[in-house]
């Protein structure tokens, strides 16, 4: 351990402590800074992390500084405010301050420091302006704004150091210096809207983002990013029911600081036009809509003991959802006549920082309650045998043809979130919550169960998922005991054989990895009860 | 010492055939380099340089031998590199010491190789000094054929591979991360330091960076000791200089004399004073980054790091620029303050901005087109760049900068028209 002396505050750190990270736990935020990130190497060119160091003539940047027992540093001084206020004031002397129109704004590097150390008129003559390219668009989601521009090199530390795959540079020297790609070459990789998180001014912004809505009417939910097994932890940004971006919320033990492209675009499904909205059931000429109560006395119709042929669900549901719905299966059909889901659906080549190939957020638990998914072949032929109801629960399946073509003999009941083949094949539809609209839990890949939260109300007449599927087991006469989160959430953890029951209620911020007593697939012991219940 | 010249450096200067390696070892060269690989150990040789007081020659003077002793003792690849990249605006002495007597530095690069435990020494040329590359590459050749370079040198069981390296033209190669970086195959821009060089340099191993001139002094000191070379110069500034002196004097060139010669006795010996018609104005003595001196400061200077140092300004690289009564100050500095906005490599932003506004603002002076406050204003600007950098270059900015304003301050008023406003600028018009 080393015991310095920040501020006239004695801390004590480990040896080999950055400076910087000493002063951010002796001042309780940050030093000014723009070029040093926790996650790349250091660059030492913003020159804003000044101190004071009792010993050293000049100042020194606390980023590249080792902490040293006995060290005596001061952040606060007038010399180091004054050498942070003059270094500001270069960072700003080209700077357009275009702030009126530019997506940054309120969440700005240039314009906190500004306020910290600034406050001081410009005097820039406007002819010593050097001006440089605006908005020009260097890949499929990435913009960049040269002249706002801090040259912190973050971006291109980013793409050497992360991604490996160096698509930017800086060009030129001097106040000519920019940030560019190479002629031919775009900022395409999967993971390039990180260069616009962690670019600390407007100069890289989202062209998804882009003039949608000032940052600081943005409202932030944590959530667990739907688009692979990785399952990234994000912040969903909304306003006025309307989500409009993902950022990546730190969790060192699954994503760092990061996130792939895909997996920010995932909100658009959650407001696509194609969202059920209305209870639908067919009549002739299509569907047509209905009140809940009439969806309800229809469902109980159709949906009974000795009427279902078999039950489909999808790993795009939730850890609760799956319990409830398997507990409901059971009361329903058996075993064998129960999917997890299409097997292989969606999948697609990942790569090899976060995006898995698996791109189903909760493929883990279908392995840990024993539901197994069917390949295209072996559903369809199943259906082909079946006759009475099938009801599906979440995904698409009949968006393949070849169980499309099975089913068609099958009076479907489709309990999801958007109008797909199923929907549109099914007798009765149950409008349900997309991720974003549910408090939910997630067993990402490495067994990880996670927490997303509520962001938005679900559209029009749509329901939360596990509400519904209280009520039809009650109806069957199954109550599950689950009249809130809580009481679901321990209804859970006796069916995964938690030792604590309220382990699922107490997820720690990097969530849990508990052991769970493995479930033999009804692959591997087909006489096995495996999803017998609890 | 005399103020007569003296040639520990200089000694084949101006010759036509100092250049040959017959005509090197027929005067004694190489036998150093055989005096050393004969029997000296290279801690030996550190402590040899140490005890001669030889301090770096590329502008900085930093002690030699303590720069080489700072090399981990258990290191195993150690890089030694010459920088030859002179690009100080006045200086140009490193270019007669390759041009004349090349061998005499390769000599001094392979014993000061060797005293570091080096197995690969870098001669880096700048890219504009496209001849000196051959006849460095030429001369290195030479010594390769005669057994001074290579495996097993001498039969001494040391080797040791040289390669000729030609930077692209950047001033701030001449920085020795910089010129690290660049031979690396990276950004001709320095590295933030800590590590230091000598411990993680070229490939993370511990390099070595000497300017030409400070490893051309290394053989002579070899063969005389460190006490012969301690009887040129003062205590503290040992040894010989070479200045590079322009301006309109009667005898400008490049000089060989010891460290300690009073600056008047130079002016009006070896440089035989201003040529006629010329007034002398001010100094500038180190190379375009040190500050300025006036007539009357310098005359009473001697030319050593510590009466330099004293007068406000450094000895640097031993450019000196004379310049003369007629000289506009203001057009100076402006061409001064574009070279270091065009050489700034861009990296820290008190430089990268802060050469571009000096610059700017020296041009507008120059058009008439300043406003009284653009004087304090260089000075803030001046302030806002100073020591909060990587590398030294924003304070060679500022050193003259500060020094003209403060030293020819009536020259710059005389420029400021209170009228005078800068003109807007109509960026739609550049079709942006």
């Amino acid at each position: 351990m080393a015991k310095l002396t920040i501020d006239d505050q004695v801390i004590e750190v480990p040896n080999g402590t950055r400076l910087f990270d000493a002063c951010r736990l002796a001042r309780g935020e940050d030093l000014p800074h723009f070029c040093y990130h926790p996650d790349l190497s250091v660059a030492g060119v913003c020159r804003l992390c000044q101190v004071e160091i009792e010993g050293l003539p000049k100042l020194t940047i606390a980023c590249n500084t080792t902490v040293r027992d006995g060290m005596v540093v001061r952040t606060r001084s007038p010399r180091v405010q004054q050498a942070v206020k003059q270094v500001l004031e270069m960072h700003l002397i080209n700077h357009p301050v275009d702030c009126p129109i530019c997506d940054q704004a309120g969440e700005c590097g240039l314009q906190d420091q500004y306020m910290d150390y600034g406050l001081y008129e410009s005097e820039v003559a406007k002819s010593d302006k050097v001006l440089k390219r605006k908005a020009k668009i260097i890949g499929p989601h990435v913009i960049l704004d040269q002249e706002r521009c801090v040259l912190c090199s973050r971006c291109v530390r980013f793409c050497e150091e992360v991604t490996g795959t160096g698509e930017l540079g800086i060009y030129n020297r001097g106040d000519r210096a920019e940030i560019d790609v190479a002629p031919g070459v775009e900022l395409a990789n999967n993971y390039s809207l990180n260069t616009v998180d962690i670019c600390p001014v407007g100069a890289l912004t989202s062209r998804d983002f882009r003039f949608q809505k000032r940052v600081w009417l943005l409202r932030s939910t944590p959530g667990i990013c739907p688009g692979c097994a990785t399952g990234c932890n994000v912040r969903l940004d909304h306003a006025g029911g309307r989500i409009y971006r993902l950022k990546p919320r730190r969790n060192d033990e699954v994503n760092g600081p990061w996130m792939c492209d895909g997996g920010r675009m995932t909100y658009k499904d959650v407001h696509a036009d194609e969202r059920l909205i209305q209870p639908l059931h067919r009549r002739e000429g299509g569907l047509a809509e209905l009140p809940w109560q009439q969806a309800r006395e229809l469902f109980y119709g159709l949906v009974k003991p000795g009427s279902v042929a078999f039950a489909v669900t999808d790993p795009r549901q939730s850890l609760e959802e799956l319990v409830l719905f398997q507990r409901l299966a059971g009361r329903l059909v058996g075993e064998a006549q129960l999917a997890g889901g299409v097997a292989g659906e969606g999948d697609a080549p990942g790569d090899s920082l976060l995006l898995a190939d698996d791109r189903r957020p909760n493929r883990r638990a279908l392995a840990w309650l024993g539901l197994l998914e069917l390949p295209p072949a072996a559903l369809a032929a199943a259906l082909a045998a079946a006759r009475g109801v099938l009801l599906v629960y979440g995904g698409d399946p009949l968006a393949h043809p070849d169980i499309a073509a099975a089913a068609r003999r099958l009076r479907i009941v489709y309990l999801g979130t958007h109008r797909g083949a199923t929907a549109a094949a099914a007798e009765l539809v149950v409008p349900l919550c997309a991720w974003a609209e549910k408090d939910a839990l997630w067993v990402n890949r490495q067994g990880r169960v996670q927490r997303g939260q509520r962001a938005v109300a679900p559209p029009g007449l749509a329901r939360e998922d596990w509400r519904v599927l209280v009520d039809i087991l009650a109806h069957l006469g199954d109550d599950p005991g689950a009249a809130d989160l809580p009481a679901l959430r321990r209804v859970v953890a006796q069916r995964l054989q938690l030792a604590d029951a309220d382990a699922l209620n107490l997820l720690p911020a990097t969530g849990l990895v508990p052991e769970v007593p493995t479930v033999p697939l009804q692959s591997d012991a087909p006489e096995t009860a495996a999803n017998g219940g609890s | 010492m005399s103020a007569a010249a003296c040639n520990i450096l200089s000694a084949r200067f101006g010759r036509a055939d100092g250049h040959r390696l017959d005509v090197y070892e027929a005067e004694g060269g190489y036998r150093a380099l055989r005096q050393v690989l004969g029997g000296m150990k290279p801690a030996e040789v550190v402590e040899l340089v140490k005890g001669a007081g030889l301090r770096g020659r590329g502008g900085a003077g930093f002690p030699t031998g303590a720069k080489w002793s700072f090399v981990p003792s258990a290191a195993e690849d150690v890089y030694f590199f010459v920088n030859a990249d002179e690009s100080e605006p006045g200086t140009f002495k490193d270019r007669y010491l390759l041009d004349y007597d090349p061998h005499q530095t390769i000599e001094g690069a392979i014993i000061s190789a060797y005293a570091v435990r080096a197995k690969l020494a870098f001669i880096y040329i700048r890219g504009e000094f496209g001849w000196l590359v051959d006849r460095v590459e030429r001369a290195v050749t030479e010594a390769y054929s005669a057994g001074y370079l290579g495996r097993d040198i001498l039969g001494s069981g040391y080797s040791l591979e040289m390669i000729v390296h030609k930077g692209a033209g950047a001033y701030i190669c001449g920085e020795e991360t910089g010129l690290i970086n660049s031979v690396t195959g990276l950004k001709g821009q320095p590295s933030i330091k800590p590590p230091f060089p000598a411990v993680s340099g070229f490939l993370g191993r511990p390099t070595i960076v000497n300017n030409v001139e400070t490893v051309a002094a290394v053989p002579w000191i070899v063969m005389h000791g460190a006490q012969a070379y301690r009887s040129y110069g003062t205590e503290k500034s040992p040894g010989t200089k070479l200045w590079s002196v322009s301006g309109p004097v009667r005898n400008p060139g490049v000089f060989e004399i010891p460290l300690g010669m009073p600056f008047a006795d130079f002016f009006h010996g070896q440089l035989g004073g201003m040529q006629d018609g010329e007034e002398f104005k001010a100094c500038i003595v180190g190379g375009s980054s040190v500050p300025v001196l006036t007539a009357a400061e310098i005359m009473a200077c001697t030319l050593d790091y510590e009466s330099l140092q004293e007068a406000g300004t450094m000895l640097g690289s031993g450019g000196m620029i004379i310049v003369p009564q007629r000289a506009d100050m203001v057009e100076l500095i402006k061409v001064l303050m574009h070279f270091y906005w065009d050489e700034s490599c861009g990296q820290c932003t008190p430089c990268r901005e802060g050469t571009g506004w000096l610059h700017r603002i020296a041009s507008r002076l120059l058009k008439g087109e300043a406003v009284p406050a653009d004087l304090e204003l260089l000075e803030k600007v001046c302030n806002g760049m100073m020591g909060l950098t990587i590398c030294p270059l924003a304070d060679a900015a500022v050193m003259p900068m500060r020094s003209f304003l403060q030293r020819f301050r009536d020259e710059f008023a005389a420029r400021i028209h209170e009228t005078a406003a800068p003109e807007p600028v109509n960026r739609w018009a550049r079709g942006e």
